[in-house]
């Protein structure tokens, strides 16, 4: 107990000495401050560039979905395999793997295409997608204004459209678009509703979309001249249920496509099925190397930062030497004189990142406000930056200090 | 006059102190088989023109150099046996040093300047103010305790430094040309707190070159090329300082 409130006084002593020490050469220790006060800035913000790019990945395949598979009737073209065969998916397909898998939310086929909308006089392109009520539930996406794609839309091939906000904003500005008639490739189409908002991924807008039953696309805006029969799909996404494992549920989608299409083991399966599970494994790879690549560029300056430590150090204990052997004259050991530039070294550092945390937590929140790019900033990440510049002042002091406690006394006070 | 003490306890024993440096080749023997004793209570005075090896014999004696042989005894142990650390522990416990130069920390006031020897003893800050504090009063500078070196006077300056020597309530005070940088009143006034110390019973040892402050001590020593060439009692002719 008695050596513990020792230890720490003995240490306040030496804090005490450092500020002293420190506010003698006030521009000095500013200027080395600045040193790291720039490297703990440009680390810090590296973690939150990267953490931010981690989140709007996340964020981008959840509004996918949550749990679920796309299906593309190509072949896998990882790995620089050839993609010239050409696989087939239909309705049909769609409907065996419903009924054969376990644990299927929905599926929602699909058909793309690109239309030209007129409306009032305004006139804008975009994408539209050919879905079935099970889009809205696979895609976890409902309509905020106005109505979804029903079952009954996609047998009668109504002529109506769900438009993106971004899409209804452009053609109809702050109006309400539900119920007004808009023409899609010059054919006269009624809005059924306006979807709710997604975001962006990527300085992609996913609200620049429309919707349209796939019945009433195929019949009527299909441009797709691959498709082979009169129920083709370009793409199928099947929803599972939480808890389903996916790779098992891919594995069986894969046996259940080449048994109905008589696929050979021995031949390249001519279907790509990809998971949401897959892609966030991806592309947390990617974006932690990313973050990784920021953090280590980062790091350089921070180095510069601890040399200009430890630069700075000998340079104090070169002035100081006269005082260093005073000290020992007065009874201080070896270890006395080592704490007391350790811990100067140290108090410099920690001014210098928790500036350039507080500078690093500034520029995030801009970044966040003014450019919408999430850049957290934790509270381990604060506790982190301030240790590790704790640890850059003991690293980079370390030398200087043992130099210090390794004089002479005697010679140490006949220095001048 | 002094007190007289009944029994002359050795607080410091030379035994053929050598010490040598290399210099541009040459062996210089700065100091050259010295033996004597110190003993407690005694009032030294060491002299001997610069090069004499007077203050190697004093760095030595004050645990700040290592001889190069013989055998340096203080207080009862041998020093040549010590580590880095128990020297320290030496020097903080058992010897107060005043320099020439005073040696005060510039931007510290006098209190702290006083208190930096307790740092190293370990003593908490409250009683580390509080035994500073008591020194300064004691040495006449109550109303000087937080003025930095630079608003005191030089004899005011070595007062602090002579605190600073105390604080830690030494066996032995050493004194390297204590008055060198002072005036002649001054210089009197420094040596009768020297003489104060000596009647309580600290045993001061100091480097000199002027006879006139040496009368002060009781006993002389006089260094020459390395060795001691006249060891002798003070006669005390024109009763010099408080004695």
């Amino acid at each position: 107990m008695n050596n513990i409130s020792a230890v720490i006084a003995s240490w306040a002593v030496n804090v005490s000495i450092a500020m002293v020490a420190l506010r003698t050469n006030l521009m000095r220790s500013i200027l080395t401050t600045l040193g790291v006060m720039i490297g703990v800035l440009s680390v810090v913000l590296a973690v939150a560039v990267g953490s931010g790019a981690q989140v709007s990945v996340m964020e981008s395949i959840n509004s996918l979905g949550s749990n679920m598979a796309l299906i593309f009737p190509q072949p896998d073209s990882e790995g620089g395999r050839n993609t010239d065969t050409r696989g087939r998916l239909t309705q049909r397909d769609a409907d065996a793997l419903e009924k054969q898998l376990s644990g299927v939310t929905a599926t929602a086929p699909q058909l793309r295409a690109t239309i030209q909308l007129v409306a009032q006089g305004r006139n804008t392109s975009t994408s539209a997608i050919g879905i079935t009520p099970g889009y809205g539930i696979v895609s976890n996406i409902t309509a905020e204004q106005g109505r979804f794609i029903t079952e009954s839309d996609v047998q009668t091939g109504a002529r109506i459209i769900i438009l993106g906000p971004t899409v209804a904003t452009r053609l109809f500005g702050d109006f309400d678009a539900v119920g007004q008639s808009v023409r899609v490739n010059r054919i006269p189409f009624t809005v059924a509703g306006v979807l709710e908002s997604k975001g962006s991924s990527f300085g992609n807008d996913n609200d620049d979309v429309a919707l349209i039953p796939i019945s009433t696309l195929r019949q009527r805006l299909s441009q797709n001249s691959s498709l082979q029969g009169p129920d083709d799909l370009q793409v199928l996404f099947v929803g599972f249920e939480e808890g389903v494992a996916l790779p098992e549920a891919k594995k069986q989608m894969t046996e259940i496509l080449r048994a109905r299409y008589r696929v050979p083991t021995n031949e390249i399966s001519p279907f790509t099925i990809r998971t949401t599970e897959e892609f966030m494994k991806e592309s947390s790879k990617v974006t932690g190397i990313f973050q990784m690549v920021l953090v280590a560029i980062a790091s350089i300056s921070l180095l510069v930062g601890g040399i200009g430590i430890m630069n700075i150090m000998l340079v104090s204990v070169t002035e100081r030497t006269r005082e260093i052997g005073l000290r020992m004259a007065l009874g201080a050991r070896r270890r006395d004189i080592r704490n007391q530039f350790l811990v100067e070294a140290a108090v410099l550092c920690m001014i210098g990142g928790a500036m350039g945390l507080t500078l690093a937590l500034i520029l995030a929140a801009l970044f966040q406000n003014l450019a919408n790019f999430p850049a957290p900033i934790g509270i381990g990440t604060s506790i982190g930056a301030i240790l590790f510049s704790a640890a850059i002042g003991l690293i980079f002091g370390g030398y200087p200090a043992v130099r210090a406690s390794k004089l002479s006394p005697i010679e140490a006070l006949r220095s001048e | 006059m002094m007190k007289g003490r009944a029994v002359a306890t050795p607080l410091l024993e030379a035994k053929a102190l050598h010490k040598t440096f290399e210099l541009g080749g040459e062996t210089v023997r700065a100091v050259n088989g010295v033996s004597l004793t110190i003993n407690r209570g005694e009032f030294v005075a060491i002299m001997g023109a610069s090069g004499s090896g007077k203050s190697t014999f004093m760095n030595m004696i004050g645990c700040l150099d290592v001889p190069t042989s013989g055998q340096l005894i203080l207080d009862g142990s041998d020093t040549g046996t010590l580590d880095n650390d128990a020297l320290a522990s030496i020097r903080n416990h058992k010897i107060g040093f005043v320099f020439q130069q005073f040696n005060l920390l510039n931007r510290t006031t006098a209190v702290d300047n006083v208190a930096v020897p307790l740092i190293y003893a370990g003593v908490g800050s409250v009683e580390r103010r509080e035994r500073a504090k008591a020194k300064l009063v004691e040495l006449g500078l109550g109303e000087r305790l937080d003025h930095t070196p630079a608003k005191l006077s030089g004899g005011q300056q070595q007062r602090v430094a002579i605190a600073r020597a105390l604080v830690t309530e030494p066996l032995m005070v050493l004194a390297d040309e204590p008055t060198g940088a002072l005036d002649t009143h001054t210089s009197e006034e420094i040596m009768a707190i020297f003489q104060r110390l000596n009647d309580q019973g600290i045993t001061v040892v100091l480097v000199t070159h002027e006879p006139d402050i040496a009368n002060h001590a009781n006993r002389r020593i006089v260094f020459r090329d390395g060795q001691v060439i006249d060891d002798a009692p003070v006669k005390k002719t024109h009763g010099g300082g408080a004695g």
